[in-house]
């Protein structure tokens, strides 16, 4: 299975602070994988890991290998692995504010030698977001949440990616819109066989469109699984999922329920 | 009146010629959001490189584009040496390293190649145009027309492809990276396009007032045409460099009678302070957009 392979890999902050402790994943070439988890469980930092974001930030790998077709990644900068088909969609959007939408799929355009021709790549995003063709002359700073988010991701798709890591693209999203984007991400995977990591706290929403995704806690991965196992496994459920169904107010016990994978 | 028409006049051909000296900085803002206050110095630095070849005896036009390659090759060099190892580092930071660098080279340069004024002939008369009842200075008419050529051109720099890539760069430097943009190589390119235009400025404040250190010292009025106009925008640059241009020629025009002289750094200053004040993005320069 080529793609993309983590193992054991650890991320030191500021030499100091261990942020994800021998954390291993694979995502096979056009499969779509989740990684959920809950605030700070190291899901941001394992994708900043791949995509090389980590140095503005003071964190470095400091153990495991990182590897992309069986290339190590961790020799290479943030740009160069762009080139190598991975692309990155940062949490909260991070549009260029100032330019407009259609100048940020410029600026996202590498031009080299092989790829495809500007217009073609724009129109196609277009054709996924058609509301951003509406609005691609103001300033991407005004653009609503949802339309921010749709630009973020066709600016990505700009970079001809193999392989899209979105951080949390539900952030600060109506749920009708989340249904919408989530649709889109599906329908590119499903199309240009594209592979998607996608990192979320929205569990519900996330397991009805993934394949497989791996649950990260303290910056470990406690659980992994196909999609519809891990939705039925009862622990899932209380801690992710809010819970089945009603509930027997005379059964409730009044002790926090212990989660089963800690031991 | 015609005493007001030329001092309006002069007044606004210095001021794009202090547009010129500003470019610099808004061109390094603009494609990578580092303010330089070492522009003053690459100016300076631009002129003893266009002396220093014409006193070699290249002629004015070769020493002119042996500078600009110079000093494109020093940008790079600057941010290779300096500015990287910056990369993520808070941006008063930054700000500190080119502060630091201006006062290097103010001492530097005239250290190493003399620092008794020289003379750049660049072969403008001194004969003043006279139109009607006003005489223009003649250096001064040059440099206006080629900073409005050279403003011209940056404008139009901004709106190609690889403009857009610095602009972006400007904007965010990590979702820069994340779409595989070399943020060090954005920085470096606007370097070595700064250190170009402080070609145009040096040579022709070198023509006007001799080349010698003091030439760092437009600094200081470069500074308030950027904060006026807006750090981040070329048309800034033009308005802000006209205004200053035409308030520092006119009001000193009838106060230093009474004054005994030198109002000008003093309009330089009010015009810096009152911006702050009143409007701290300049007349065009771009606020942070929040949305709530």
């Amino acid at each position: 299975m080529p793609g993309l392979a983590l193992s054991s890999v650890e991320v030191v902050y500021d030499k100091v602070f261990l942020a994800i402790k021998g954390v291993s994943l694979e995502v096979g070439e056009g499969e779509m994988v989740a990684l959920l988890g809950s605030n700070g469980a190291g899901k941001s930092t394992t994708l900043k890991a791949v995509s090389g974001l980590l140095g503005p930030e003071r964190g470095d790998v400091t153990r495991g290998t990182i590897t992309w077709d069986g290339t190590d990644l961790l020799r290479m900068g943030a740009p160069d692995r762009v080139g190598r088909g991975i692309v990155h969609v940062l949490e909260g959007r991070r549009v260029f504010g100032h330019l407009t939408p259609d100048e940020n799929l410029v600026a996202a355009y590498s031009g080299r030698r092989g790829s495809q021709p500007f217009d073609a790549l724009r129109d196609q995003v277009y054709e996924y977001f058609p509301r951003l063709k509406e609005r691609a002359k103001s300033k991407a700073g005004y653009l609503s949440g949802g339309e921010q988010q749709m630009l973020a991701i066709g600016r990505a798709l700009m970079t001809e990616p193999r392989l899209i890591m979105l951080d949390e693209p539900s952030l600060g999203l109506a749920p009708v819109l989340v249904e919408e984007i989530f649709g889109i991400i599906r329908h590119i995977n499903a199309e240009r066989k594209l592979t998607v990591l996608l990192v979320e706290q929205n569990a519900a929403a996330t397991l009805r469109i993934v394949d497989r995704a791996y649950l990260i806690e303290n910056g470990q991965i406690v659980m992994s699984g196909e999609a519809a196992t891990l939705a039925k496994n009862p622990d899932v459920q209380e801690f992710y999922l809010g819970g089945g169904g009603k509930v027997d107010y005379h059964a409730v016990k009044h002790y926090r329920r212990r989660k089963r994978w800690l031991a | 009146m015609a005493y007001f028409l030329e001092l309006l006049v002069n007044g606004a051909l210095v001021g794009l010629m202090y547009s010129l000296a500003a470019l610099g900085f808004v061109l390094i803002y603009k494609s990578s959001g580092v303010p330089n206050l070492a522009q003053g110095a690459l100016v300076m630095m631009a002129a003893y490189a266009a002396w220093a070849m014409v006193d070699f005896g290249l002629p004015l036009w070769a020493a002119v584009i042996a500078a600009a390659a110079l000093m494109f090759a020093f940008g790079l060099l600057v941010e290779r040496v300096l500015l990287r190892p910056m990369v993520g580092q808070p941006v008063i930071m930054v700000v500190m390293l080119t502060l630091g660098l201006e006062i290097l080279l103010r001492g530097l340069v005239p250290g190493l190649l003399g620092a008794a004024p020289k003379p750049l002939d660049i072969g403008i008369g001194l004969a003043p145009v006279i139109v009607g009842d006003v005489f223009m200075n003649r250096a001064y008419l040059v440099g206006g027309v080629v900073a409005v050529v050279l403003i011209g051109a940056s404008m139009l720099f901004f709106r190609t492809r690889l403009g857009t890539k610095l602009r972006a760069v400007s904007d965010d430097h990590v979702a820069s990276w994340a779409v595989g943009l070399s943020v060090e190589r954005a920085i470096a390119i606007s370097w070595g396009i700064a250190g170009i235009a402080a070609v145009g400025a040096g040579v022709l404040w070198g023509s006007v007032q001799g080349v010698d250190w003091t030439l760092s010292s437009l600094l200081f009025p470069a500074v308030a045409v950027v904060i006026l106009g807006g750090i981040d925008s070329i048309k800034g640059v033009f308005v802000g460099g006209l205004a200053v241009g035409i308030l520092g020629s006119v009001i000193p025009g009838y106060l230093d009678a009474y004054a005994g002289g030198s109002t000008r750094d003093v309009v330089t200053s009010l015009i810096i302070l009152l911006t702050i004040m009143i409007r701290p993005y300049g007349i065009f320069g771009r606020e942070d957009i929040e949305r709530i």
